[in-house]
Formats: C-alpha cells, sequence, structure tokens
C-alpha cells in the first residue's frame, strides 16, 4: 500500500466570528492519488455521512450531449465490478443507511448516510464508484428513460418549470450553463458506449474529488479505512477538462415569451452576475436578501401586501463557479396585466439603486445572514457537504466558520453600488411566461 | 370573417414554446465494461462487515402543565445557538361547509395584524431579528438564535392573544387564495390529492372538503374571528421548546409568556366513519397537454395512531413502496419497466381515518401499463409471503431511518407530544425498535390482507384526457371512467347530455340561422371589417376587406404606419410591411390566405370535404358551448365552440406554424354580437396566444356589400 501523504491540520483557531456561534472542527489531508480528505466528528448521533464530490458538473459536457453528467450520475448507481445492478441499494438499505446523489452545474455528488459502525461499508461502496464503475445495457437503457421521466416530472409537466431552463438559455451564448443540467432529450438518446467510457475516465478520477466524511467516527480509524479503500485508486488523467468559454457581456435587454400550461402569467428577470466567492457576489447576495427575503422585504412588502399586484415573489441568486445569474420573478394576481407587474418590480430595483438603504434596514439584513449562516450546520449530511463544497470551490475549508465574514464585510453603499451594477435592464433577460391557451 | 390573419401578428413577435419532443429511446448494443478486473484487487470482492452496533438512545425531555392546561414540553439541544417554540393545539378537525378555507385563513389572519400592530410592523420585527413566525389554523411556529428569544417570544404572544382581523387584510387574502386556486387547476398533483380527498371521504366528512373558488368567495370575516374565539385555548394545547435553552430558562419563559392566557371550553366533534370504497373505481381529472399523468390508488384505512398492529402495517407498505429505492414499487416501476422517476405508497394513521396511497407520475403511453404494475405489485403482496431477505431489509431500514431521525432534537419533542396526545404508554417510543425487530413473515402477510385492496380502491388519474383516459376502462369494475374538475365536482357525462340527433354539422346548420339565415350570408358579396385593439399603451388600427369569397386584403397600422399587410387576389397573396416583402403562391400561408378571403368562413365547412365531429358540451368561460372538431381537406384539425344558449360561435382554437420556432396554439373568443346588414357579427374579438397578452380587438365598423377599390388586391 502506498503510503499516504498526509496534511493534517485542524482548523485554525483564531477568528471565531461570532461568540454564539458553535465551531466545526475538522481535519484534511490529501492523498497520493489527489484525492482530498475532510473529515467532521460528531458524535452525538450515531450515524455518519459518507460522501463523494466530484467536480464535474453540466458545465463540463460536450454542447451535443447535454444532461450527461447527470445521466451519468443515475448509471454509476448501476453497479462496479464487485457490485451487481442494483446492490448499491441493497447493500446501504440493508446496513440501515439512505444513499443519493446530486448533479450540478459545476458538480456531482454522492452520499450514504449510515449507521456508524458501517462506515467501511460507505467506503467500500464509494470506492468501488470510482475505481471500476461497471453499467450494463439494461441499466443504461432503464436509466435513460427514468431521467426522461424525471425530465417530464421536474420541468416539462411542472407549471413554471421551465423557468431556469427558458432563462439560461437566453442569458448565455457560449457559456455551458447555457443548456439545462437535465439536459435535452435528443442528447439523451444520442449517448453512446464511447461517451459512457470517456466520461469516467475523464472525470472520475481521485485528483478530481473530495471524499467529506462527517458523524460518528474515530479520526485514526477512519484514516486507516480510507487508506485502505482509496489510498491504490489510481489516477486516471491528470488534466481535468474545464471549460474555458469566457461569456461576454450582454449585448442588451433580451425580452421573450414563454407558453405554459399555467394559469397566472409570470415574468421573470434573469441578471448575469459574478462568480460565487467574489466579493460582488456577496453584496448581490445581501441585495437578495433585502428584495425577497421575508414579509418585509422590498418585493414581497410592496408587490404582494401593498400593491397586491403579484400572488408570489422571489429573488435568488444562482451562486455558480463561473460568472452566474441572479433571477427575480413574480406571479401575478388574477387579473393583473404582466406588464404592470414588471414595471413595479422594476420601479422597487430602481429605489434601491438610487437610494441608499437605512442603516436599520441594514442591520436586518445582516441579522437575517447571520442567523441563515448559523443555522445551516444542523446536521452531518449537510456538512459533510458544506465541507466539500468549500474545499473544491474555495480551496478553503475553513470558510465553513469563517464565510460570515464576507458577507458581513458587505457595506451598504455596496448593495447599491451592485444594484446598479448587476440589475441594469441591458444585463438581464426577461421573460414572460404566460398560460398557453387551452388545447382543443 | 371571424379569422384574423394571425401569422402576420406572430411575424412581428418572437415566439417560444418549451420543447416537448420526446423521441423513442436508442439502443446501444454493447455491454459496458470500464475497466479490467485486477487479480491484486481480489480483497475488494464482498462488502465489508460492520463493526459494533453503538447503541440508540433517545433523548431526554421535561414537561410539565401550567395552571391554565397548557402543556409544556423541554426538549434542550446545545449544538446551534437556536431555539423554537411551537404552539400545537389538540382539536378535531372541523367541518366547513360552504366555507371550505375559513378555518386555515382565521389562522393566517392572525399574524396578519394585532390591537397595535400591522402586518407590516410584525413582518419588520421578526425579520429584524432574522427569525420566523408561522400562525396557523392548529398553533404557531416561532425560532430564532437564542440571543433574541425574549423579542420573539413578544411578538408571538402578542399574535397569540390580540390579532385584530383587519379587513384589508381579509379581503388580500382572500384574493391571493382565488390566485392560488387558479394556479391548481394546472398542477396535477393537486388536482389528483383533491379527487383523492372528495373520493376517499366524501364531503360531509372534513377530510373530504376541498377549497374552490365559490368556498373561498363565501368565506366571512366573522367566521375567522369565531374560529379563533373559540378554539384557541391553552387547555388543550402544547407548548413545545427545542434548543439552545436550559429547562429552568424555558420553564420561567413559558410561565411569563403563556401564563395569563386563559383557558375556556372547547367544542369537540365527531364524525360518521366515511364508507368503504366498494369496487375500483377509475377517476380522472384532466390536463389538456400533460406529459405525464400522476397516478394515485388510494382509499381510506382504519389505522389509528399507536395502534398494535400499527409497526407491522409499517412494514409491510414499505416493502411494497416506503420510502427506499429497494421497494417493490420502485424496483418494478422504475428500475425494471423505466415507466417513472419514482413510485411510491404511504400508509398513515389517524385519529379519525387513515388512508393509503401509490402513487407516481408516469408518461402517457405507458399510464395503464403502470396501473397494471401497481395493481399487480399489490396483489403479490396479498397473496405471496415475502422473503425473510426482503422483510429483514426493511426493518433494517426502519431501524436506520429511526435512528437517523433522532439526529434533530424536535424528532424527540414530537415523541413527546405524540405520546399525549395519543395517549400512548410512556415507552412507547423506547419500545419501537424491539416492537419493529419482532414483525415477522406472517405478520407481514396478515397486514397485507387487512390493508391492501386493490379490488376497493379509488383509482385516480390527473393527466392528459385525449391521451390517457381511454386506456382505463378495464380497471374500472363498472367499466365507465368518471370525469372531474380540478378541485373534485364531477363533470357531466357527455354522451348523456347532449340531445339525440345533434351531430357537428346540424350545430353548424343552426349557427347559419343564428347569424341571420342561410340567404342572407350568401348576399354577403364584399366586406370591410375595421377594428381598433390597444397594444403597449397605442393604438393599433386594423382594415380587413373580402369578395365574393375569393379576394383578401388586411392592413394593420399603428401611429398612422402600416405595420403589416396582407394581399390576396385568388392566385397569389403577398405578405409585406416594415421593409419586407415576401409573395406567396403556395403553402401553409397561400391555404390560409385563400380560407381568409371566404366571408362567413364555415360556408366552406359545405364543401363535403371538411370532416366536422361534435366531440361533446365544454363551458367556456360561464358558458355551454357544443365542441366541433374541425378536419381540413389536408387533415389539419382545429376546434370550435358554440354557445348551447344561442348557437353562435364563441371560441376558436387552432395551431399554427411559425416560422423558425416551435407551433403555436392560437385561441379566438368572439363576443359582443350585433346585427349589421341582416348579418350578426362579433364586435369584440379578443386574440390569445399570438402576442405575449390578449390582443383585444373592437370593431369600429363592418361594411357589407361596399365598393372596394381593386388595387387593394393587387399583389404585384
Amino acid at each position: 500500500m502506498k503510503k499516504l501523504f498526509l496534511i493534517i491540520f485542524l482548523a485554525s483557531i483564531n477568528l471565531v466570528l461570532n461568540a454564539q456561534m458553535n465551531k466545526i472542527e475538522y481535519q484534511e489531508y490529501t492523498l497520493d492519488n489527489g484525492l482530498h480528505v475532510i473529515l467532521h466528528q460528531d458524535k452525538s448521533t450515531p450515524i455518519v455521512a459518507v460522501s463523494v464530490m466530484y467536480h464535474v458538473g453540466s458545465k463540463n459536457e460536450k454542447p451535443d450531449r447535454t444532461g450527461f453528467a447527470h445521466f451519468f450520475e443515475h448509471l454509476l448507481f448501476e453497479g462496479s465490478e464487485n457490485i451487481e445492478r442494483g446492490e448499491y441499494d441493497t447493500y446501504v438499505e440493508k446496513a440501515g443507511g439512505t444513499l443519493n446523489a446530486n448533479t450540478s452545474y459545476d458538480r456531482t455528488y454522492y452520499y450514504e448516510i449510515l449507521p456508524s459502525n458501517q462506515l467501511a461499508l460507505g467506503l467500500w461502496l464509494e470506492s468501488e464508484r470510482m475505481l471500476h464503475a461497471k453499467v450494463e445495457q439494461k441499466g443504461v437503457d432503464t436509466q435513460r428513460e427514468v431521467v426522461k421521466e424525471e425530465r417530464r416530472q421536474r420541468i416539462d409537466n411542472q407549471p413554471y418549470g421551465s423557468i431556469l431552463q427558458e432563462s439560461l438559455k437566453r442569458a448565455y451564448k457560449v457559456h455551458p450553463y447555457k443548456w439545462p443540467i437535465i439536459g435535452y432529450m435528443e442528447h439523451l438518446n444520442a449517448a453512446e458506449e464511447q461517451d459512457y467510457k470517456n466520461f469516467y475516465n475523464d472525470f472520475y478520477t481521485p485528483n478530481n474529488a473530495v471524499l467529506s466524511i462527517a458523524g460518528d467516527i474515530d479520526y485514526n480509524d477512519a484514516k486507516k479505512l480510507i487508506a485502505k479503500y482509496f489510498g491504490a485508486i489510481p489516477i486516471k488523467t491528470k488534466t481535468v477538462y474545464r471549460p474555458t468559454a469566457v461569456e461576454p457581456a450582454m449585448a442588451g435587454e433580451v425580452r421573450d415569451t414563454v407558453y405554459d400550461n399555467i394559469q397566472l402569467p409570470a415574468v421573470v428577470m434573469t441578471y448575469r452576475i459574478p462568480a460565487q466567492g467574489t466579493p460582488d457576489y456577496y453584496a448581490v447576495e445581501m441585495l437578495g436578501t433585502l428584495l425577497s427575503q421575508g414579509q418585509s422585504s422590498r418585493l414581497y412588502k410592496s408587490l404582494v401586501d401593498e400593491q397586491q399586484k403579484a400572488l408570489f415573489v422571489g429573488n435568488f441568486s444562482l451562486g455558480l463557479e463561473d460568472p452566474g445569474v441572479a433571477i427575480a420573478f413574480g406571479i401575478t394576481n388574477m387579473g393583473v396585466d404582466i406588464l404592470d407587474l414588471e414595471k413595479a418590480i422594476n420601479a422597487e430595483i430602481e429605489k434601491i439603486q438610487n437610494e441608499l438603504i437605512s442603516d436599520k434596514e441594514f442591520q436586518k439584513l445582516r441579522n437575517q445572514t447571520e442567523s441563515d449562516f448559523i443555522s445551516g450546520n444542523s446536521r452531518v449530511a449537510g456538512i459533510a457537504e458544506s465541507l466539500a463544497n468549500y474545499h473544491m470551490y474555495f480551496d478553503d475549508t475553513s470558510l465553513i466558520n469563517n464565510e460570515l465574514k464576507r458577507y458581513l464585510a458587505v457595506t451598504k453603499e455596496d448593495i447599491q453600488r451592485v444594484a446598479k451594477k448587476y440589475y441594469d435592464s441591458n444585463n438581464r433577460v426577461v421573460l414572460h411566461y404566460l398560460p398557453k391557451p387551452v388545447n382543443p | 370573417m371571424q379569422k384574423f390573419s394571425i401569422y402576420i401578428l406572430l411575424m412581428s413577435f418572437v415566439f417560444v414554446q418549451c420543447s416537448k419532443k420526446t423521441t423513442d429511446g436508442m439502443v446501444d448494443k454493447t455491454k459496458e465494461k470500464m475497466s479490467k478486473v485486477d487479480p491484486a484487487l481480489a480483497w475488494r470482492a464482498g462488502a465489508p462487515a460492520a463493526g459494533p452496533a453503538r447503541d440508540i438512545k433517545l433523548g431526554d425531555y421535561t414537561s410539565f402543565d401550567l395552571d391554565n392546561g397548557l402543556k409544556v414540553i423541554i426538549v434542550e439541544n446545545h449544538k446551534l445557538p437556536k431555539v423554537s417554540y411551537q404552539l400545537s393545539l389538540n382539536n378535531d378537525p372541523i367541518l366547513e361547509g360552504d366555507q371550505v378555507g375559513y378555518v386555515s385563513f382565521a389562522g393566517t389572519m392572525m399574524g396578519h395584524g394585532t390591537s397595535t400592530k400591522s402586518k407590516a410592523d410584525i413582518d419588520a420585527s421578526i425579520d429584524y431579528i432574522g427569525a420566523n413566525l408561522n400562525t396557523s389554523s392548529s398553533g404557531i411556529y416561532a425560532s430564532s438564535l437564542k440571543k433574541h428569544s425574549d423579542k420573539l417570544l413578544a411578538i408571538m404572544t402578542d399574535v397569540l392573544y390580540n390579532p385584530s382581523f383587519p379587513k384589508t387584510e381579509f379581503d388580500k387574502l382572500k384574493t391571493q387564495a382565488l390566485s392560488g386556486l387558479a394556479t391548481s387547476k394546472t398542477d396535477p398533483n393537486t388536482m389528483a390529492s383533491n379527487l383523492a380527498s372528495v373520493l376517499n371521504y366524501g364531503k360531509e366528512h372534513p377530510y373530504g372538503e376541498v377549497r374552490t373558488e365559490e368556498s373561498v368567495n363565501n368565506i366571512s370575516l366573522d367566521n375567522c374571528m369565531q374560529y379563533y374565539n373559540t378554539y384557541f385555548k391553552p387547555n388543550n394545547a402544547f407548548l413545545i421548546v427545542v434548543g439552545d435553552v436550559n429547562t429552568e430558562e424555558a420553564k420561567t419563559q413559558a410561565k411569563k409568556y403563556f401564563g395569563k392566557w386563559k383557558s375556556g371550553k372547547i367544542p369537540t366533534s365527531t364524525y360518521k366513519k366515511p364508507n368503504p370504497i366498494k369496487g375500483a373505481n377509475v377517476s380522472f381529472a384532466n390536463k389538456d397537454g400533460a406529459v405525464q399523468s400522476v397516478i394515485n390508488i388510494t382509499y381510506p384505512v382504519d389505522l389509528k395512531p399507536g395502534q398494535k398492529d400499527l409497526v407491522k402495517a409499517r412494514v409491510m407498505n414499505n416493502i411494497l413502496g416506503g420510502g427506499i429505492f429497494s421497494g417493490r414499487l420502485m424496483q418494478n416501476l422504475r428500475e425494471d419497466k423505466a415507466y417513472t422517476y419514482g413510485a411510491r405508497s404511504r400508509l398513515s394513521s389517524d385519529e379519525l381515518v387513515g388512508d393509503f396511497v401509490a402513487f407516481a407520475s408516469v408518461r402517457n403511453a405507458v399510464t395503464d401499463s403502470s396501473v397494471t404494475e401497481f395493481i399487480h405489485e399489490m396483489k403479490r403482496l396479498v397473496n405471496e409471503p415475502v422473503s425473510a431477505e426482503d422483510l429483514q431489509l426493511v426493518k433494517n431500514s426502519m431501524t436506520g431511518s429511526f435512528a437517523r431521525s433522532l439526529e434533530s432534537a424536535q424528532t424527540i419533542a414530537r415523541f413527546a407530544r405524540n405520546t399525549y396526545k395519543h395517549n400512548l404508554s410512556k415507552d412507547y417510543y423506547q419500545n419501537y425498535l424491539k416492537r419493529l425487530e419482532a414483525v415477522s413473515i406472517d405478520d407481514v402477510s396478515a397486514m397485507a390482507k387487512k390493508y391492501i385492496r386493490p379490488e376497493n380502491a379509488n383509482i385516480i388519474i390527473a393527466g392528459s384526457k385525449d391521451d390517457v383516459a381511454h386506456t382505463l376502462k378495464k380497471f374500472d369494475a363498472d367499466g365507465v371512467v368518471d370525469f372531474y374538475d380540478a378541485f373534485g365536482t364531477k363533470l357531466e357525462d357527455v354522451a348523456n347530455v347532449l340531445p339525440t340527433g345533434l351531430n357537428g354539422m346540424t350545430v353548424i346548420n343552426d349557427y347559419f340561422e343564428s347569424l341571420g339565415g342561410m340567404k342572407k350570408l350568401k348576399d354577403v358579396k364584399t366586406m370591410v371589417s375595421k377594428m381598433t385593439a390597444e397594444v403597449m399603451g397605442q393604438k393599433m388600427n386594423m382594415e380587413m376587406g373580402q369578395k365574393d369569397n375569393k379576394l383578401f386584403y388586411m392592413e394593420m397600422s399603428m401611429g398612422g404606419n402600416v405595420m403589416q399587410e396582407q394581399r390576396f387576389n385568388g392566385v397569389k397573396g403577398k405578405i409585406g410591411g416594415m421593409g419586407q416583402n415576401q409573395v406567396v403562391t403556395e403553402g401553409d400561408q397561400f391555404d390560409s390566405m385563400k380560407d381568409q378571403a371566404v366571408i362567413i368562413g364555415q360556408l366552406n365547412y359545405l364543401d363535403g370535404k371538411h370532416t366536422i365531429n361534435l366531440k361533446g358540451i365544454e363551458n367556456v368561460g360561464d358558458q355551454k358551448a357544443y365542441k366541433l372538431e374541425i378536419i381540413k381537406p389536408g387533415g389539419k384539425k382545429s376546434y370550435e365552440y358554440y354557445s348551447v344558449q344561442n348557437n353562435l360561435l364563441i371560441k376558436s382554437t387552432s395551431t399554427q406554424e411559425v416560422p423558425g420556432s416551435e407551433p403555436a396554439t392560437i385561441t379566438t373568443e368572439y363576443e359582443d354580437y350585433k346585427e349589421v346588414s341582416g348579418v350578426q357579427f362579433p364586435h369584440k374579438i379578443t386574440l390569445i396566444g399570438a402576442m405575449p397578452f390578449p390582443l383585444v380587438m373592437i370593431a369600429d365598423s363592418y361594411t357589407v356589400n361596399g365598393t372596394i377599390p381593386t388595387e387593394k388586391f393587387n399583389v404585384d
């Protein structure tokens, strides 16, 4: 067995931001094969979350194979050289655990939550997936149809379900964020054997993954087991493909109409924003809180409560590795003209652009942000994922304790500035969602 | 006359429609192998053994009663500096009658104003401390960081003691509820669950009541206040405190904030048990254009919390389709047949009446096959004993799930509340795992026989009627599929309500009569229609002329500028305006212009080449209408709706090709018929689907048999 290259360091003890916040302790190191390992011990419940995050998402796909990263995620539950079709589920559930996975624009995440005496099982299952996954034809055929049903259930048959797909399709011209994570039906059909092989070798390599474990573990025992199961997994490729496309600034507002099986029209405004982790991104997040968190937020209070133009309003930013988007949207109350609602949303945004917010409202945003951040680490499964995220995206796991500082560094002036800079009409896509006339 | 040129409108606006194409799965012939087995890796062949198991321990709680009868439950958990307060009423469900929704309104209204605070004040003070506050008919939930807990409790109790039920907030809530109901008309899951409520329990049972526009409109503010005054009492309620608080501190808070809450008499209600479902009943809610069907196979069951066989019944249900991938429904319908993203079943206990439901969303083409597989799996569980292995897997997974749930302190609080609420023995949850482990194969069979009954079930489908409904008759005991609207109101069967002797052509002939009679219609040789519409604050004028049913023109202008024009001389057509010019001599656009030259378009139907089918009676707005399917000589279909009351055309829909985009469905509505030269013409026409908003066109004039200058039809 190879010697482990261990870099263990305890999370820095300094800078505990808030006396009330309970710090998350962890250890992390990298194996010789490049697999990054993060461990967090919490013995309060006899369970353990075992997770592997691969740095591959829909943005790593070829333009004619959209949806492949997610489809592949389904296929990687099909088995390995030592695990027969269907056995991933039975091993975990027989052990009293649960398992699942999900795929985003930027990464793919697999996890099991097991009784803590089954840690080895979780490591074996994940190492099998990384070392020598195996997919039979039956599995490919089945999962392709399952994914299509997932697409129908989440997007095609879901009122307003296509908002993200339709908005990003127009917000991006060259960057792979322009296609939906779940992909297009014709691409799902087109995938061939060589595609699977290539994808596995190109992305499912230990140096492109983070193994993150949280729960009732003993640090030393866990490290020994990790060495056993993951230490000998070979590197499949040294350089992992990352898209280099830089999306140019928008040439002006894009407006469009989408007809959907809905009853109430909706307006969806998608603004291009900087990548997650940048100072402006945190300011945009605070702006989002100002706009739509809680019923005293600008959009909710004005549009739902006071003007009663909207049944629902929201604003959220899609924090992504490459520059992402923030989406402000509203569903009209019955009988309200969609243009009226759009104007009213714009008026609220303009108000923020033109008038600095009050100290009191600014303090509210900081309090809301603090409360959300602290509430985030309530379960070991969530902690395992957050730790992996912080390492993968920012190469700074300590952000699990410190990221709040970045939010609190945002000033009132920053919020006004990013409102002007990014929530600009020339930097957005406006979609009107309208009821598709009833089919005969 | 009614067919205003739609192409033109479409061409001027970018048009989008979501892609809904599906293609058949391509079959890969090869078997996948991603790497070769290395003998040095032989040690990896088997799954590693488990280590010694740690005990699963239930956390502690404290409970005591305040003098006013409020039962306080406290669970300490110091992981995060947060605390939550949940006030939970333990009252009987209420039958709401013709005001379904008022109880929930009452709960929501409590958070919408107090004697000293407006809704805006409450929202501002809650958000200022980054807290959550949620009021409902069954209580109040509030949570925040520990450091804000006193502020939070002050707001929470203000809402509890002094709600002011302002009329403006009430009206607002109504508008929102009505808008919300509109959205549920396109949400297949809501539709299916509405049908399940009505069909499982009946409208005489509180669980069978479904909100409708009518019931929401009926809700009175007085009734909401009455509910609050009658039912918000401490003597049948719990206060559950969970989080970073020590027990003494929590006790002090409970006394301080809830001690003065006045107790009072709370009415109780009893309800007749819903009738068991007899036979298999297929019920259908239509969602036009749905690409999946939501399937619910469901019926009420007699299963109470704490009942002796509850854990056995749960094990049985989890083998069938509980929340695990290894469930039989999931394995069969997803992993084997690939009909769905997920198929599951749920068996719920309840003091009044519980229910069973097996459910999935499946693509249209496999809807009936999926129902077959559901029934197959249900019967298999009843008729065949489960394997020891299947049973053990489910028991293990339930044990694990129980252990995981204990990570949240809220679970301990819930256990404590349930113990009091349902009069469970003190060690009910302590002994849960023992009871679970004791469940045998025979127990599972007995439970399946008792609780699984596909032959006496509601088989509810929400999906595309045209694509799916006809395949489902075979599952119904009487062979009849019943149709419901989105809220579980039964729709009349078309076959029974159509007068005998009526068919597509008789509807058309009645229409001609209502317009003024065939003779008058044939006398119309030329016609000029002028209309005005408003587009984004600007006036748009349209003028259309037709002659001898052969020539046609149309001009559309805004602010004096011609935006678009069409001219058709019987041989070729021209589409122009805004600098573009296109001559058409064949194809869809040509055919459409040719059609539009016919003044009374329906006269074409008499040529013997059109097929006119009467599809039934449907509601158009608040009018009943005959729905006709029109199949043109080329096979193109469109639909027209004629008023049952006066035989006039009130709506038409057709699908139009759009250059460079997905086809669009265009709906045209006709209103305000008035007589001009002995013929009825609609003076308000609304076009929906051609532009990003409905285009309302008001007729300024119709001129019959005037002279039209020939250059109007000039193409060259």
